[in-house]
């Protein structure tokens, strides 16, 4: 062949070259350029995956920051039973596996083998809730194929069974109870999503992150309480339930200026972190939330000086008002109701009526004001309405308008009979009472703090005139005569201090309506000091056993008071207590 | 088997009689001055295309090095080995005489051909991804099939130069070419290696024409190896499937076993753009894209450098394509011109299917780009091969 076609096929290796460079030029443009945006839309799809980050809920903590719920990471350790059963089942591999992870957690591994194999075809199964996160990482390096984790934030709640009735608990799906669920809109979270880019074995691409939605942690809820003597009260309560085996107890501390709730205890009470372990009522129902706001009874004598702030308000009577308590007490429609003891017609002061709780010589004043009168000065008072806590559950008692007071209920209204209310409305009366007349809105919430420093949920500090300042103080006085020469002179004495008080024992009606039982819900409601009142306190228990009057109630009370105005650093009183005749 | 001694050339390059001065001119001028433009462009292009390659093994392997190793730099570090020792074998090569090649030619070919019996029929064969190209002896692992390439070119050199007036008869056509290049390509069929076939395939082909051989017998050739090669492919279900999923475009299919690597090769050159997104920045590279580093390191390029770096690295093989057109255009040696044309249609060719492969242009064929890939025995069996070009050149320049 000659040279000059070999040339020749020199010539066309080169040019089959250069249509090479140009056919692979064309099509790295068509790639890189033309298709680009298509391949790439399919590779971003493969490669990215989304991811949910969490908002942690907020905390609640009391007035001083004390933490009373928290959130606290946590993790569920799930598995997929037919990866790690693979083909071989439970074999020595497995077992050592098992024994790791329980070594790790804690459980028996004979739980977890029961896990695994409880459905072997499926796919998923919890191994472990709620482990913490070193738990967690402990788990993760043991690097055992189907086993994953998921996110379980948890809450916490630090000081236990103190104040557990007022803040309540998460269940699974979300809030059930107190605090929890009434502020849920503020502590709540919002979860975001992020998504990120990966490598083929899941590891997150460096700066391929993409937040789609940022999460929002939860405000923090910050109550009116403190956490001490919260603590304090509930221990108080306790042990005087149980003293005079009552049923149910509740005790309530107001600072009348306004209207916070420093404590709120109830008797059984829950610790949210074991809910499950929560006493349990007469019908096996779990005991959660706060009877002090979701039991409403009738409260008795307690509500007697409500009746006569009416009278001495409109000015039918002042505490001096003379009037005689009959030893039985004969309406127009002819009931007879007589008082808690027996006696002949005593010539009762309308100070002497109210320390002395003559239930007849109640009768005899309150048809100085019209039924509609009392009624509206009752509404005033905050009875028939649920508190501003509006806490979950929250009862608003009864009370009928004043066209349908019947012939008995006209008189027994008075003496706090044919009404309900809870102890937190008897709570509203007496912080009336010690302020001067203006009742303030009953807050538990001080406010909820969001992560941006806002505020919200901040509660109305606007307080309502009920009665006339003067009113209020000659109430104060009045009941001021109870501690000294009355039913409480020798169960409630609290050195310095001049305290202001009344009992209340009521019968409970029984469940068929037909009159009275046995049963008694005893009550001591007051406020300290009495020269310059502070804090309004209201201890009441169900049902004791051992005393059934109003000295059940007595020594908690003098304990709370006590201990509230030692907390609060109150100044104790200077004046001596003004002299009230009793009787003429 | 028969030996054809090549017959001994007269040194044409002998120094030449006469004054001292002139005779240390001559000296002066072989140790130095002997290489013209032709040796720098080839030396050159061949030089930036190793340091390229070191730059791009790094990038592209220092992520599943580390998820494997816990070491960024353990296929970098050995592929910078690797290239400091063929560096300096090409120059080696560079300055051996022409003579060199020839005298070797039939005992390299032998010992490769044996090296290769000893892959494929003892346990010394080892397996990497299913294809058994490897000789392993204790730690260190090498491909004989880089070194049957390195043989060929210059033993089909040596023995199509000495047919080159006979090469219109069948049987000097057929004799020794078919039995021993065509049991090169059968060994490593049988190990597997379609690839490495191929490019045998085509450096015999490519030789075969560039020495002369008629069109006529060339066509026969060819058509001969096409029924052969779609008997092989048919009874081969795993060559099927790479050639169906190719067939059918890897749109929408890149999960399919077949589908999935080509398909993220795409994945990647269309993240790259105009610009690329950057040296070190490729996403495919974690793990997305196997081979990364070699058979598909054309994607990484063009997803770093986007299609800029592409089109310069397509450039820089058509510079060398040049290089080696020229080298053999100068020649009147048959010798030089079918081994230099050997060493083009391996070292273009190699890069031209790897290319067509990354782009999708072909079927995956399983082959390393030359140069820049990671890979020790193919770097140093391309530069050698390169570095035996590289002193065609200079015995060119000093004839010249």
């Amino acid at each position: 062949m000659s040279r000059r076609r070999i040339r020749a096929r020199f010539t066309i290796a080169a040019l089959a070259t250069f249509a090479i460079v140009v056919v692979f030029t064309f099509r790295l443009v068509d790639i890189q350029v033309v298709q680009a945006a298509q391949l790439n839309q399919q590779s971003y799809d493969s490669r990215s995956i989304e991811v949910t980050t969490y908002g942690t809920r907020g905390e609640v903590v009391d007035e001083n920051g004390t933490v009373l719920a928290s959130s606290v990471d946590r993790y569920n350790i799930t598995v997929a039973p037919k990866v790690i059963l693979g083909t071989h089942g439970v074999d020595s591999t497995l077992m050592k596996n098992l024994d790791d992870i329980a070594a790790k957690t804690g459980q028996n591994v004979q739980d977890l083998v029961a896990a695994v194999t409880k459905d072997p075809g499926s796919n998923f199964a919890y191994l472990a809730k709620g482990v913490d996160t070193s738990v967690f990482r402990a788990v993760r390096d043991l690097r055992i194929a189907g086993v994953a984790f998921e996110y379980a934030p948890a809450r916490v709640y630090p000081q236990g069974a103190t104040a557990g009735n007022l803040v309540g608990f998460m269940g699974t799906d979300g809030p059930l109870a107190g605090v929890e669920q009434m502020e849920n809109t503020c502590l709540a979270g919002t979860n975001g999503t992020e998504s990120y880019e990966r490598s083929q074995d899941g590891v997150q691409l460096p700066g391929s992150t993409v937040t789609q939605k940022a999460a929002q942690n939860g405000g923090t809820v910050k109550l009116t309480i403190d956490a001490d003597l919260q603590w304090f009260v509930q221990q108080a309560l306790g042990e005087q339930v149980q003293a005079v085996q009552g049923s149910w107890g509740t005790a309530m501390v107001v600072r009348v200026k306004d209207g916070h709730i420093m404590a709120a205890a109830d008797y059984p009470s829950v610790d949210p972190n074991d809910v499950n372990g929560a006493p349990r009522d007469a019908s096996g129902n779990l005991i959660l939330g706060s009877r002090a706001f979701t039991n409403s009874y009738e409260p008795g004598s307690v509500f007697k000086p409500m009746a006569m702030a009416a009278l001495i308000d409109q000015g039918k009577a002042t505490p001096t008002t003379q009037t005689i308590a009959p030893g039985w007490f004969t309406t127009p429609g002819g009931e007879r109701f007589t008082d808690a003891w027996a006696h002949d017609d005593i010539r009762y002061t309308l100070a002497g009526v109210l320390v002395n709780s003559s239930n007849t010589g109640v009768s005899s004043l309150v048809e100085r004001v019209s039924d509609q009168t009392r009624y509206q000065y009752m509404q005033k008072f905050g009875i028939g309405t649920t508190t501003a806590v509006h806490f979950p559950g929250e009862d608003k008692g009864i009370l009928r308008p004043a066209s349908q007071w019947d012939d008995l209920s006209r008189y027994e209204i008075g003496f706090g009979q044919g009404v309900t209310a809870t102890s937190a409305q008897v709570a509203g009366i007496y912080q009336t009472f010690g302020n001067g007349g203006v009742r303030m809105p009953l807050t538990l919430v001080e406010g909820c703090e969001h992560p941006d420093g806002i505020v919200t949920d901040v509660p109305s500090t606007q307080g309502t005139r009920v009665v006339a300042q003067k009113t209020a103080n000659e109430m104060v006085n009045i009941l001021e005569e109870t501690v000294t020469q009355g039913s409480l002179k020798s169960t409630v004495h609290i050195p310095g201090y001049r305290v202001a008080a009344k009992t209340g024992t009521a019968q409970v009606a029984l469940p068929n309506g037909q009159g009275y039982g046995p049963d008694h819900i005893v009550s001591v409601a007051g406020v300290a000091p009495a020269d310059d009142p502070q804090y309004a306190v209201v201890v009441t228990i169900g049902m004791p056993h051992t005393i059934t009057t109003s000295a059940a109630a007595a020594p908690a009370f003098s304990k709370v008071m006590s201990q509230t105005l030692t907390t609060f650093r109150v100044q104790p009183s200077t004046k001596p207590a003004p002299y009230i005749p009793l009787t003429w | 088997m028969t030996t054809i001694r090549p017959p001994r050339i007269p040194e044409t390059e002998t120094a030449a009689p006469g004054r001292a001065s002139a005779a240390f001119r001559v000296g002066v001028r072989r140790v130095f001055g002997a290489e013209g433009p032709t040796y720098f462009l080839l030396l050159g292009t061949t030089l930036f295309l190793v340091v390229f390659g070191l730059v791009m093994v790094l990038s592209s392997s220092a992520v599943e090095d580390y998820a494997a190793t816990g070491d960024f730099f353990g296929s970098f570090v050995r592929q910078g080995l690797f290239a400091l020792i063929g560096v300096p074998l090409m120059l080696i090569a560079a300055r051996l005489p022409v003579r060199f090649w020839r005298r070797w030619a039939w005992h390299v070919m032998i010992a490769s051909i044996l090296l290769q019996l000893l892959v494929v029929a003892t346990p010394l064969g080892h397996n990497v991804q299913g294809n058994t190209n490897w000789i392993k002896v204790g730690s260190f692992t090498a491909q004989p099939s880089e070194l049957i390439k390195l043989a060929l070119v210059v033993w089909l050199g040596l023995v199509l130069a000495a047919k080159v007036d006979r090469l219109s008869s069948w049987r000097d056509l057929i004799m020794p070419v078919v039995p021993i290049a065509g049991g090169a390509i059968l060994l490593m069929l049988v190990g597997n290696d379609l690839g490495t076939a191929v490019v045998l395939l085509l450096m015999v082909l490519g030789a075969l024409f560039f020495a002369g051989v008629r069109t006529r017998h060339l066509a026969v050739i060819v058509v001969v190896v096409a029924i052969v090669g779609f008997l092989a492919t048919s009874v081969s279900s795993s060559r099927s499937a790479r050639i169906e999923a190719w067939l059918h475009g890897y749109q929408g299919s890149q999960y399919e076993a077949w589908a999935y690597q080509p398909m993220h090769a795409l994945f990647a050159l269309a993240s790259g753009g105009v610009f690329g997104v950057g040296l070190g920045n490729s996403k495919m590279k974690w793990s997305w894209l196997p081979e990364a580093d070699n058979d598909y390191i054309f994607a990484v390029i063009g997803e770093e450098l986007g299609l800029i770096g592409a089109i310069v690295v397509l450039m820089l093989f058509a510079v060398l394509a040049i290089a080696f057109i020229r080298v053999i255009r100068r020649s009147d040696d048959a010798f030089v011109r079918i081994a230099s044309s050997c060493v083009m249609v391996w070292v273009i060719g190699q890069a031209v299917i790897n290319i067509a492969v990354v782009l999708g242009v072909l079927p995956v064929l399983g082959v390393p780009l030359p140069l820049i890939s990671a890979g020790g025995s193919a770097l140093i069996s391309t530069l050698v091969a390169i570095g035996i070009v590289l002193s065609f050149a200079r015995a060119q320049e000093r004839r010249a």
